[in-house]
């Protein structure tokens, strides 16, 4: 096997794995509007759990994280911690405006200034809070970049790449040029 | 037969701590000192059946810190338990020995406030950061964070633009 992943047991893995991400939600100080947004995803409006999108409460059950809110300075360092129990392959979704840049707390005391200063960040969703459809839009993204990394053996090929950014409108990046 | 408490009799009650005062409907607020603060808070939950501590919230006033305990009952009333405090000897014995969930509220008070409360068996950091500097309280009127401190947390990189 010259190419990584190409074994029938790997491909079955990450066949496996985009068929049914998991996903843990770390909130590292939001004001819980994102969080509400993803009970809203749960709820059978929207009902992600029809995608095989399974919101677990443990760190080492899950592929994707979803970190909603501006990091204090508390929680950096939990924020770390979970990050590591995380098994590989693991995707970071930095949620809403003060996962991004810190949103209405930008420049205050108590805060990092982004969640990208502690964990290593591939999707931003915009929004404040994002809508129900835009965080499915996120992990579906994350999904994208699973495959891609599959195919070419690792996450350091898009090291120089900036993260896509998914507009407000829903129009869905997805793709990383 | 129990007699109804009235709010003519939680008046009179408390006048002998200080000055009471009707702020409004259903809210009656009283001016102590932190010596008679123990025995008020006593009286109001033996006798008047104030006997759940809502809240201690804090003011910083510039010279004084001003400490309210809001106390509520079966009646319908909130009342405020008001002590002053001098800026420069912040200190007031607790009242979680009567009180327990005040012993929360005391610890968080002392982060960001820097009160000390004596007598409380814990009173480490609850809010803040763990390495977060010593004599540093934030919701001090005059604090300002320093531009050379470090507030804890994990160290970065400054980004070019941010300077």
């Amino acid at each position: 096997m010259a190419v990584p992943g190409t074994g029938i047991s790997q491909r079955l893995v990450s066949w496996a794995r985009k068929k049914s991400p998991w996903i843990t939600v770390f909130n590292s100080g939001a004001c819980n509007a994102c969080d509400i947004e993803i009970i809203a995803c749960l709820m059978p409006r929207f009902d992600i759990e029809r995608f095989g999108i399974l919101v677990k409460g443990s760190p080492r059950h899950a592929d994707i994280l979803i970190v909603t809110g501006h990091v204090t300075l508390k929680q950096a360092s939990r924020l770390r911690r979970v990050w590591e129990q995380i098994p590989e392959p693991k995707y970071v979704i930095a949620m809403g405006a003060c996962g991004a840049s810190g949103g209405v707390f930008h420049g205050l005391y108590h805060m990092m200034e982004s969640v990208d200063r502690v964990v290593p960040v591939d999707v931003y969703v915009a929004g404040c809070p994002p809508r129900p459809d835009e965080i499915i839009n996120g992990v579906v993204t994350c999904l994208g970049l699973l495959e891609q990394d599959a195919a070419h053996g690792g996450k350091e090929w898009r090291q120089k790449q900036p993260a896509p950014c998914i507009a407000a409108e829903g129009k869905g990046g997805g793709v990383v040029p | 037969m129990i007699k109804p408490v009235t709010q003519e009799t939680i008046i009179e009650r408390m006048r002998a701590f200080g000055t009471v005062e009707q702020v409004r409907k259903n809210r009656i607020q009283v001016r102590t000192i932190p010596d008679k603060l123990h025995d008020a808070i006593t009286t109001s939950q033996a006798m008047l059946g104030f006997d759940r501590l809502v809240t201690i919230s804090t003011v910083d006033n510039g010279e004084t810190f001003e400490l309210l305990y809001h106390l509520i009952g079966p009646l319908r009333f909130i009342m405020s338990l008001s002590v002053e405090l001098p800026r420069n000897q912040a200190t007031i014995t607790t009242v979680s020995d009567i009180l327990p969930p005040a012993g929360i509220y005391e610890r968080q008070i002392h982060d960001l406030f820097g009160i000390v409360f004596e007598g409380h068996p814990g009173l480490k950091k609850i809010i803040l950061n763990e390495d977060w500097p010593e004599n540093e309280h934030p919701l001090r009127k005059d604090w300002k964070p320093g531009p050379d401190t470090f507030y804890g947390g994990i160290r970065v990189e400054r980004r070019q633009t941010d300077a």
